[in-house]
């Protein structure tokens, strides 16, 4: 094991924190860790994200039914739904040009950041579940 | 197929438009990630022609992202739901202003 095996190891436990809490894939720091630490190009980099994703979401996932946080019947649907998306998806990446793919994205998780954000500036300070 | 989960799209569409608790709205994005997970797999293999993966890189990921997860998961219930969805505001909007101004 060298120190990159220990840095990777370590960008692995950050990403699967924020998984395991935010409820997203772990992509958003397994790409840099690769990219920014280890110069793996942009394509290769992606590919190895989506398959660590899939062991991080089935322990994160089933730890999370386990805590009971979890919603079944809300959440199969958007897991089928999901399914439908990526294919979609996977056809219209190839067709629209990235930058603007990227902008439209960008500006969709900005709004989404400001409305989340006015519903908890909103919300009487809540005590733990 | 931008190369994330599709959580980033899960956890606002819940918390915003249904009205679900930021709590549940986080959990059930990473069990709704697995289908979608799995599924997309394959057709990023097809379209890119060959296997693009460090195998070796992957490896190391995972073993930390899994105990990772794990803690995460069993911390998410003691995080007050006002903290969460800052929290998560605050993640979206910086990855959001990084993709709008450097596509």
């Amino acid at each position: 094991m060298t120190w990159g095996d220990a840095l990777l190891i370590a960008g692995g436990l950050g990403a699967g924190f924020l998984s395991g809490t935010i409820g997203i894939g772990g992509g958003l720091l397994f790409v840099p860790t690769m990219t920014v630490g280890f110069r793996i190009s942009q394509a290769v980099a992606q590919g190895t994200s989506l398959v660590a994703i899939v062991p991080t979401a089935i322990v994160g996932g089933i730890t999370h039914i386990r805590e009971g946080n979890v919603l079944l019947g809300p959440a199969m649907w958007m897991g089928g739904g999901g399914v439908g998306g990526a294919v979609l998806g996977a056809l219209v990446a190839v067709e629209v040009p990235g930058p603007i793919l990227a902008r439209i994205w960008g500006a969709f998780l900005v709004i989404s950041a400001y409305r989340l954000g006015l519903q908890a500036i909103r919300a009487v300070p809540s005590k733990a579940a | 197929m931008l190369g994330v989960g599709g959580g980033f799209v899960l956890v606002p569409l819940q918390a915003l438009w249904a009205g679900v608790p930021q709590r549940f709205a986080n959990a059930n994005s990473l069990v709704a990630i697995i289908p979608i997970a799995v599924a997309a797999l394959p057709i990023y293999y097809f379209r890119k022609g060959s296997p693009q993966v460090d195998l070796h890189a992957a490896l190391f990921l995972i073993i930390g992202s899994v105990v990772g997860a794990y803690v995460g998961a069993r911390v998410l219930r003691r995080i007050p739901d006002r903290e969460l969805k800052i929290g998560v505001a605050l993640i979206l909007g910086v990855v959001g202003l990084k993709e709008l101004l450097i596509p």
